[in-house]
């Protein structure tokens, strides 16, 4: 089925799905306060205050503080800007190389497919963690070293999902009509197949968003993401750690933000692979 | 079914069995901690996990008492100057290894020559100053000096310069005896559980064994502070030590538990790298210590347990001098100072172990208040085993370190910090000749008051050239249950063990 074909009756559908609705309501929601995270927060995120350290949630700190006196609640709200930007970078351009790739290895075939798979089968000797732990090892702590790493390891999985598509649909009769037509490679392979091959990669795109978010989150719990004193969930919850027994707040507010927006991209994704027929 | 209910009675019934009984192990006290000890060898590590647990295990000839300050004779019952300070006879008490034979002059020179010569040692520079020892008979140690060293006898006080069995050191090998030593101490290694525990037991052969209360000491390694503390008070252990600063309120409350509290020679502080621009202007350095808030570190940090440091020497030790012109919080200050200098707009890069709470709280901290008076500061956070080469590279413009005395004499820290030797005072790179040929005076004079003044000035000179930023002083944290006395350590870290009892 295209993809094209969904455009018209989108809303209806959407409508009828209540896992979608929900799941788009949730990522909306965030995408939201990310937005207007500077007009809801009620303080500056990185504003230390000696005279309200370790405050509990009330009226003044829905969330509490934290050690340094932050408030809880601009940091986490603050925090979604940093999150979702790690969500959307590190899923985006794995995306672009592995749908690149996989589109050329699988419409091409022969020894251009041969290279191209034996460099995934490479990637795919080491263990995923390990790589990117290496290579932000080798580039230096920071969110770019992570959105590098993402791209350089990530877009295997991409790779292969879509020149598994490709391989199926460029003998299905609609390709080989228009090989016969006379129409050029570029146009078979980006107007008729990939349109029909990107189904798959849409649904993985927003599980993958669920493990880049947490492979962020880890990444900056380990020190080598984000740094302080930005605020972001994984290191919020990294940093509060020590005060788990008398300070709960600092670390379940933003370890129930990870929880949300992760439920949030991986209800819409199932609900997408419902809708598209796609079944992982 | 009815067989297997039997056996998941009997299994359950086997389990609270050995539950109790280790909680019962009369006279076995338990202690958890951070991390587990690498070595036995005394001379061969520089760490104090090793250093707590084997200041049991072995004895030296001299002992710093509990309150840090004075020698105590240890091994060596008494000693004898001469004249001119070059010539120490040693009288040995009567006392025997684990292994129950006698501890000898000759075991004494024996380890002195091992942390001086052996290629082992992590300590030669220390007691090269050892020119010579003689043994006249097995009680008596007579060593020589290649000049006077005011600090010599207090380096006989370091758990490095314990005394080991000469006969079981040459018959085990180096390698076996740091696994399962022979040592005089109140306490001997009965099994060493690597990574996870060490297990003591007295030694009935300690020569002051009839005051020894404790049946053996367990030094339990659990890494997670949540754990440790909660396992202290489940009552599954005795006894935790580096309890977090956050938690002593709450463990304070709690009345099956005793909080302890031992003033200690710890001291944290920032080192500046000196070389790097603009740092080398001591106006900049000036500005950066009267901008940062060392009160309100040590509210955030130690939750007011520690103390603002004022000086390298540690508020306690032999020597410290509570006037040396230490600087006030004052930003406006600083931001003048910042102006006078003309040093315009640079950015400091702030090296922070990475996983290191304490650290990366006072970076938090720092950073602020330096951008409070217009100094950026970028932190790096790096795995704590690149840190020190980095420091030693130069690699750095901030970064935080402390430091725990090993002896009682202020000279050992003076010479690393401030003795312009090959650490480059401790990687700061700091430079000022005056201050170099006071630390090699300071080392020689015997005179205690000549002494005294002399550090005093080296401490006002360091203070007002800013070598590094003191931080603040903490004490030694550990928490007991009730019913364990005597539990503590003195402020170099030696934990009394041997007058520890456990009354349940």
């Amino acid at each position: 089925m295209s993809l094209l074909s969904l455009s018209l009756p989108l809303r209806a559908r959407i409508g009828r799905r209540p896992m979608l609705a929900m799941g788009l309501a949730i990522l909306g929601g965030f995408v939201a306060l990310a937005l207007l995270a500077p007009l809801i927060a009620p303080f500056d995120p990185i504003l230390q205050d000696a005279g309200a350290k370790l405050l509990p949630p009330s009226w003044d700190h829905p969330f509490g503080t934290d050690n340094f006196g932050r408030d809880v609640f601009s940091r986490v709200l603050w925090g979604t800007r940093i999150d979702l930007q790690i969500a959307v970078l590190g899923v985006v351009f794995p995306f672009l190389i592995g749908t690149g790739v996989g589109t050329v290895a699988g419409f091409f075939g022969g020894w251009v497919d041969a290279v191209l798979m034996r460099v995934i089968d490479v990637v795919l000797a080491f263990p995923f963690l390990v790589l990117m732990l290496s290579i932000i090892a080798i580039l230096g702590p920071g969110l770019a070293s992570f959105y590098i790493a993402m791209a350089l390891v990530g877009w295997v999985s991409y790779a292969r999902l879509i020149r598994a598509q490709i391989l199926v649909l460029k003998s299905q009769d609609f390709a080989v009509a228009a090989a016969s037509l006379g129409f050029s490679r570029l146009r078979i392979m980006f107007r008729h197949l990939l349109p029909n091959a990107l189904a798959g990669s849409l649904v993985f795109v927003m599980s993958d968003a669920v493990l880049v978010l947490l492979n962020g989150a880890s990444i900056s719990y380990l020190g080598l993401g984000v740094q302080p004193p930005v605020a972001e969930w994984g290191v919020m919850v990294a940093e509060a750690q020590g005060f788990i027994s008398q300070a709960w707040w600092i670390t379940l507010f933003p370890g129930l933000a990870i929880v949300t927006l992760a439920f949030g991209f991986s209800l819409t994704g199932d609900a997408l692979a419902d809708l598209m027929g796609v079944h992982e | 079914m009815i067989r297997t209910l039997t056996r998941a009675a009997v299994l359950g019934l086997a389990l609270t069995t050995a539950i109790v009984s280790v909680a019962e192990a009369a006279g076995m006290l338990t202690i958890a901690r951070r991390e587990d000890g690498t070595t036995f060898d005394p001379i061969n590590t520089a760490q104090n996990v090793d250093f707590w647990v084997f200041s049991n295990v072995f004895d030296v000839m001299v002992r710093v008492d509990n309150e840090g300050q004075k020698l105590l004779p240890g091994l060596a019952e008494s000693w004898e100057v001469s004249g001119d300070g070059l010539t120490y006879t040693f009288h040995l008490r009567d006392a025997k290894f684990s292994d129950g034979s006698a501890v000898t002059a000759e075991d004494a020179a024996y380890s002195l020559t091992r942390i001086r010569d052996s290629e082992l040692s992590l300590w030669q520079d220390t007691y090269k100053i050892i020119k010579d020892m003689q043994t006249p008979d097995a009680k008596t140690l007579v060593v020589t000096l290649t000049g006077p060293s005011a600090p010599f006898l207090s380096t006989l006080a370091m758990p490095g310069a314990s005394i080991v069995s000469k006969a079981a050191m040459e018959s085990m090998g180096a390698e076996a005896f740091a696994e399962k030593p022979v040592g005089s101490g109140a306490f001997m290694v009965e099994e060493w559980r690597r990574g996870d525990r060490v297990i003591l037991k007295k030694n009935p052969d300690y020569w002051d064994a009839a005051n020894v209360s404790l049946d053996g000491v367990e030094w339990i390694s659990m890494p997670d502070d949540n754990t440790r503390m909660l396992a202290v008070q489940a009552g599954q252990i005795d006894a935790a030590i580096f309890v977090p600063f956050s938690q002593v309120a709450e463990l304070k409350k709690d009345e099956k538990l005793n909080v302890v509290i031992n003033p200690s020679t710890r001291e944290d502080h920032l080192l500046l790298n000196h070389e790097h621009a603009p740092l080398d202007n001591p106006k900049v350095r000036e500005a950066i210590d009267y901008a940062i808030n060392k009160q309100a570190i040590v509210d955030t940090v130690t939750f007011g347990i520690g103390e603002v440091a004022n000086s390298y020497v540690p508020k306690g030790a032999l020597y410290h001098l509570a006037d040396n012109g230490a600087r006030a919080f004052d930003p406006e200050k600083a931001k003048a100072l910042m102006a006078e200098a003309g040093a315009g707009d640079f950015t400091l890069n702030y090296l922070v172990d990475s996983g290191d709470q304490t650290q990366e709280q006072v970076a938090i901290l720092v950073q602020q208040q330096l951008e409070n008076v217009g100094i950026k500061v970028n932190l790096q956070k790096v795995d704590p085993s690149q840190t020190w080469q980095m420091e030693l590279d130069g690699d750095f413009d901030l970064a935080m370190n402390y430091w725990v005395n090993d002896i009682l004499d202020p000279d050992q820290k003076t010479t690393f910090v401030l003795g312009h030797d090959v650490n480059m005072n401790y990687m700061t790179r700091y430079k000022n000749e005056k201050v170099k040929e006071l630390v090699a005076a300071g080392r020689i004079e015997m005179d205690p008051a000549k002494r005294e003044a002399i550090y005093h000035e080296i401490q006002k000179l360091a203070k007002a050239d800013v070598h590094w930023i003191d931080l603040y002083y903490s004490p030694f944290l550990s928490v007991t249950q009730k019913g364990v006395e005597n539990f503590g350590q003195n402020p170099l870290g030696r934990f009394y063990l041997e007058e520890t009892v456990k009354t349940y």
